[in-house]
């Protein structure tokens, strides 16, 4: 049984030898978006966040799929809740924050060292939105004991390390 | 281990290992059988049939004389003009009672007599003749059967003997379950669950799956398997560096959904993605869940079937995830879990609102013996349980697809599951607008299709089995449009939203069982029925104003008060609306029946829209009848305590039966509408009306009530509840106290190492929590011991088994107490000595002295009241006191009993000390929640598969799942997780 819990561990360690060859693209803007479609976060109760990294309410999501930038509660690169290590109380916040273009590095260094347990996640990734939707979700790295949260407030992080352990 | 090894026997045929079983659930209906040298052999009934030219069976809807059946059957032919039949004798000695079916013959016109015989209105069904040849053999293991032949191996119990000897129970209107409706006639069993489901006529559509992904979460698959064609992807997500399927059981479970031959199964055009999360040694985290979900809500899965579960709805990473996945338009279809036929049995995922739940039955329409059933859990000790299973199909001796190739046949929910994920996984490919398919419209389907199973109530067969060719019917009409209510069928069921179930008559029996079983009145705990709403018009939703209840005054509507609690958002494609329904003053003498509707509105914002703002609305209209009956007399009121009750143990808490080692947590709600149904059921049979208390002890009116039942309290008691306690039993309530096993030592000693948590667990308390409960007594000069005992005995010439029981420590001077000779249990546990102690007090009866005062009665052990793992039932013991409680009878058989004692004086015993300190209410504070705030201190986490029998090399098949790491006695550091095979 020890063998198979430092086998588990393991699965979180990354493996050098092997680079993993991401096909993250991280063309911005409306340049690969076909017509005025977005794609956005679906599963939201409240908020939900289109691949601009605009977060808006659900009732102010067009029929397009992008959120209604007229209304005033629509924002852009909205990292309410986040914390400074990259985790939020949002999922829609988490990922219209790791939406900015300036956390490419921060997501491309994180890539560079990702984990075996998510090498299927993140090799199947095709774009910095896809992206972003992935790595803002909980996952093996939120939880502790298995079937508890490490912090149960701020657990969807767009940065490499995972929610601080609570209380910390 | 011998209760380990009989329950292994599950699915034999054999006899005497089916009494064996039988009776956790029908306690009291037949004789012991005696079950000598049950060995582990698996006996095989093959049989091959042959249809009899010009012979029918005539299946009449209920039982009924020879005669009545010959006129039923002469009146139907007469009108299609048939002369020339005749009914074929069957002479045996069942043929002077009544029976539920007859063999003709007919040998003209039979067309048209079979049809005019159908259309009879006491006729169910004809079907033809079948001559049966059958072999017995015994075999050490499921042999792989090649898929064409003709003989079928019969792996599930026929039902029959049990059903029978249920016919011979004396017992109360609600118990007429239908047993005698339910029982069927053995026909030709179908080879294929698809074929038997009527999937070839969606094939013959040209539908097949194509383009769906489906995804099968579970133990891997080899990479050329023959039976599949379009296995788009395979992943591993545990430690082991492989992909195969060591096991058998994802083989199995994508088969079913996919395969393309042999035993073939619903969709084999599907694109099939295999998830391997769980691993050859049959272990599995939550944490290789998360990533491996995350990678399906990715590949934008359709279908996900899940034929894994385990009893911890608190695990919360998982519970979010899942709401996830199908907030992300994943269709979850999960197996209930194969803890029947005990109820609060479910597991999750099962049993969320957003998930299909599938509970298994056998090719006799009878609901499977292991299918978990009971209500939802997570709404008690304040609220009431949803209904679930959604669904029920095929799960047991289902073929699929074997490891390497060829077919076996499997039994389990782990097999109705995927039934219903290749169901559903076909379905998905006949709708044309595909975003028109989500969770909720194909559970919308599903339910309203699904074929009600006669004689089973709703918590156990959910909506009923599964009727595919419905489904596909009402998903073609599925015309979803912006606005209002779109009716799909004659069913009336609304597209947009819907509820489960879709009406409340608390008259119809069994359906609604346990409703049925107990009419309301005024002054009684307002009954709950919870409803789960259903949102087809999108992942998020709300409620319009308020639900409204609509009296309908010429049915006396007015004599109800209704009241509602509710989702204050539905997210994902669902959520609840919780209905109180209490009695109204004036009708405190009234009795008959008042009806009324409820009416909700539901919006959801409209995305085909491009004007924002916009919503879709859809209104459900859910009709509500009940019976009321006037206010039953105090004495015959019996209050039980749900609040200080648990539902899942938030910590470790033990059994009460301490030699349980397989089951050692405690998980099944304490309700009397689950692990306390058999007890409930009894207590209506004798007369009496059990209300259950969700609240505590400051919140009822003790007036109206004549004896307050608590069994096995783990909960502790707020000062307010004590000091109200002893004033309600001043005026005249009385308490029934059944209490369990709290020392300390022995649970320092129970305690245990989790692999999956990391840390040691120690009990928070022991079966019952005591040193609370001596609390609540002491104002009495009464107390429990920390004594932990065990031993079988006779008590007025009954037979009784004390199962890690308590004794008690202290008793007022006047009160009857009965003592017993038992075993020292502590002791075994602790040192492993054998030692036998004589004169345990047990058992006390005592009236309080002042004017007008109750009566108390303690009593040391609950399991023998308690469904899960019973041995010997004392409801005749709880009749007896609850005599004496309610009417002041002290009954002779005690109060004379030879093993009659003075009442211990509590002087040189010393109380059981606390573990340590435990804040009143701590462990049920998130009342009136579906899901608990605070993250508790993860109890155990486990998934278990839900096959019953599964062949790895030749390890013998388990029955039970260890659905947790268990804890021993010995402590002892224990695999994760384990399924059992």
């Amino acid at each position: 049984e020890e063998r198979a819990v430092r086998d588990r561990n393991l699965l979180q360690i990354q493996d050098h030898d092997q680079p993993i060859p991401w096909k993250v693209q991280f063309n911005l803007g409306n340049s690969s978006r076909p017509s005025n479609q977005c794609r956005n976060s679906i599963q939201g109760k409240h908020l939900i966040t289109d691949e601009l990294g605009y977060v808006c309410e659900r009732k102010d999501l067009l029929a397009n799929g992008c959120c209604d930038v007229s209304v005033p509660s629509t924002k852009q690169y909205c990292c309410d809740g986040c914390l400074a290590n990259g985790c939020c109380g949002a999922y829609e916040y988490c990922v219209s924050c790791c939406l900015q273009p300036s956390k490419q590095l921060l997501l491309e260094r994180f890539l560079s060292r990702a984990a075996m347990a998510f090498q299927n996640l993140f090799l199947a990734v095709e774009d910095h939105f896809e992206l972003c939707l992935a790595k803002c979700r909980t996952s093996s790295q939120s939880v502790q004991h298995e079937n508890t949260y490490r912090d149960p407030i701020a657990k969807y992080c767009y940065g490499e390390s995972p929610p601080e352990l609570f209380p910390a | 281990m011998k209760l380990v090894n009989i329950w292994l026997l599950l699915l034999v045929v054999l006899l005497c290992g089916k009494k064996h079983l039988g009776d956790r659930l029908e306690k009291k209906s037949f004789e012991k059988a005696p079950c000598p040298g049950c060995s582990h052999l698996t006996l095989k009934v093959e049989f091959s049939s042959t249809v009899v030219e010009y012979e029918y069976i005539v299946a009449f809807n209920g039982y009924f004389t020879a005669k009545a059946r010959n006129s039923f059957i002469s009146s139907a032919l007469k009108s299609s003009e048939v002369d020339n039949w005749r009914i074929l004798p069957r002479n045996n000695p069942s043929s002077d009672y009544p029976s539920d079916f007859e063999v003709i013959q007919i040998k003209e016109k039979q067309k048209a007599g079979l049809l005019t015989l159908e259309d009879h209105p006491n006729i169910k069904r004809v079907t033809p003749q079948r001559k049966v040849f059958r072999s017995l053999k015994f075999a050490e293991s499921d042999a792989l059967v090649p898929c064409n032949e003709t003989r079928w191996s019969q792996k599930w119990q026929s039902s029959r003997p049990l059903r029978r000897a249920s016919l011979s129970l004396g017992s109360g209107f609600w118990h007429a379950t239908g047993r005698h409706s339910s029982r069927r006639l053995l026909r030709a069993i179908p080879r294929q669950v698809a074929q038997t489901l009527q999937a070839d006529v969606l094939w013959q559509m040209g539908y097949t799956g194509a383009n769906v992904r489906v995804a099968v979460f579970d133990t891997g698959l080899s990479e050329k398997h023959p039976h599949f064609k379009n296995v788009k992807e395979r992943t591993n997500w545990t430690n082991e560096r492989t992909l195969d399927d060591g096991l058998g059981h994802g083989t199995f479970v994508a088969g079913v959904i996919a395969s393309m031959r042999e035993c073939q199964g619903f969709a084999p055009d599907a694109e099939l993605h295999i998830f391997r999360v769980f691993t050859n040694n049959q272990v599995s985290y939550t944490s290789w869940f998360l990533d491996a979900f995350n990678y399906a809500i990715l590949k934008k899965i359709d279908v996900l079937n899940l034929s894994i579960g385990g009893p911890d709805f608190m695990d919360h990473p998982f519970v979010d995830k899942v709401w996830e996945l199908t907030a992300n338009n994943v269709i979850m279809v999960s197996a209930i879990g194969n803890d029947g036929p005990l109820y609060g049995t479910l597991n999750n995922p099962a049993d969320q609102m957003d998930v299909i739940g599938v509970g298994g039955i056998d090719f006799e329409d009878n609901i499977a013996r292991f299918s978990s059933r009971g209500m939802t859990t997570w709404e008690l000790p304040g609220g009431y349980g949803r209904v679930k299973p959604d669904v029920v199909t095929y799960g047991a001796g289902v073929r699929g697809s074997g490891v390497k190739g060829g077919c076996r046949a499997l039994s389990g929910t782990s097999v109705a599951s995927p039934v219903v994920a290749g169901a559903v996984t076909l379905l998905v490919s006949t709708v044309q607008k595909r975003e028109l398919v989500n969770p909720a419209s194909m559970k919308q389907a599903l339910i309203a299709s699904a074929r009600r199973l006669p004689g089973v109530n709703m918590f156990e067969q959910g909506h009923g089995k599964l009727d595919l060719l419905r489904a596909y019917q009402i998903l073609s009409s599925y015309k979803p449009q912006a606005s209002v209510i779109v009716a799909i069928d004659e069913d009336d069921v609304s597209v947009l939203s819907s509820l489960s179930p879709s009406y409340i008559d608390l008259t119809e029996c069994p359906y609604m069982w346990p409703y049925c079983s107990q009419p309301i009145y005024y002054g009684g705990m307002p009954t709950i029925v919870n409803v789960t709403i259903l949102n087809g018009m999108g992942v998020t939703g709300r409620i319009v104003d308020k639900p409204d209840w609509q009296p309908y005054l010429p049915q006396n509507g007015d004599n109800i008060e209704v009241a509602f609690s509710y989702s204050s958002v539905l997210w994902p494609w669902s959520g609840y609306l919780a209905i109180s329904i209490s009695v109204t003053k004036k009708a405190a003498s009234w009795e008959g029946i008042a009806q009324g509707h409820v009416m909700i509105t539901v919006a959801s914002p409209a995305e085909m829209e491009s004007k924002n703002g916009a919503e879709q609305m859809s209104t459900v209209k859910l009709p509500v009848k009940v019976k009321i009956i006037p206010t039953p007399p105090r004495s015959k009121r019996v209050l039980w305590d749900q609040y200080h009750n648990l539902r899942y143990p938030p910590g470790y808490f033990p059994r009460d039966n301490l030699r349980m080692k397989n089951d050692p947590l405690d998980w099944n709600g304490d309700h009397i509408h689950t692990n306390f149904r058999d007890m409930y059921q009894h207590l209506r049979s004798m007369g009496y009306f059990v209300e259950v208390l969700g609240s505590p002890f400051t919140c009822f009116d003790a007036t109206q009530y004549g004896t307050l039942l608590m069994v096995d309290s783990e909960e502790e008691y707020f000062p307010e509840e004590i000091a109200k306690l002893r004033r309600d039993v001043d005026n005249g309530l009385s308490l029934v106290i059944f209490s369990d096993w709290y020392n300390t030592s022995v649970m320092r000693k129970v305690k245990f190492y989790d692999e999956n948590t990391r840390q040691w667990w120690m009990p928070d308390t022991g079966g019952a929590n005591i040193p609370a409960l001596n609390e609540l007594l002491s104002v009495w000069n009464m107390g429990f011991s920390d004594g932990l005992y065990e031993g079988e005995f006779t008590l007025a010439n009954h037979d009784m088994y004390y199962a890690s029981g308590c004794s008690i420590a202290k008793f007022p001077e006047d009160g009857i107490v009965i003592t017993q000779t038992f075993k020292d249990q502590g002791l075994e546990v602790l040192k492993q000595e054998t030692s036998v102690v004589e004169n345990v007090p047990i058992l006390g009866l005592y009236q309080i002295p002042a004017e007008g005062g109750g009566r108390i009665v303690l009593y040391g052990d609950s399991n023998c009241l308690d469904d899960s793992h019973r041995q010997k039932d004392c409801f005749w013991l709880l009749d007896a006191l609850l005599q004496y409680t309610s009417y002041g009878v002290t009954p002779p058989s005690l109060s004379h009993s030879g093993n009659r004692q003075r009442p211990p004086s509590g002087m040189g015993s010393a109380a059981p000390e606390r573990m340590e300190g435990i804040m009143p209410g701590r462990y049920n504070q998130e009342v009136g929640q579906t899901i608990p705030v605070f993250a508790f201190l993860g109890a155990m986490v486990v998934l278990a598969f839900f096959v019953v029998q599964i062949n790895k090399a030749k390890s013998r098949p388990k029955r039970r799942k260890p659905r947790v790491k268990r804890p021993q006695l010995v402590q002892q550091v224990h695999p994760p997780k384990t399924p059992s095979v």
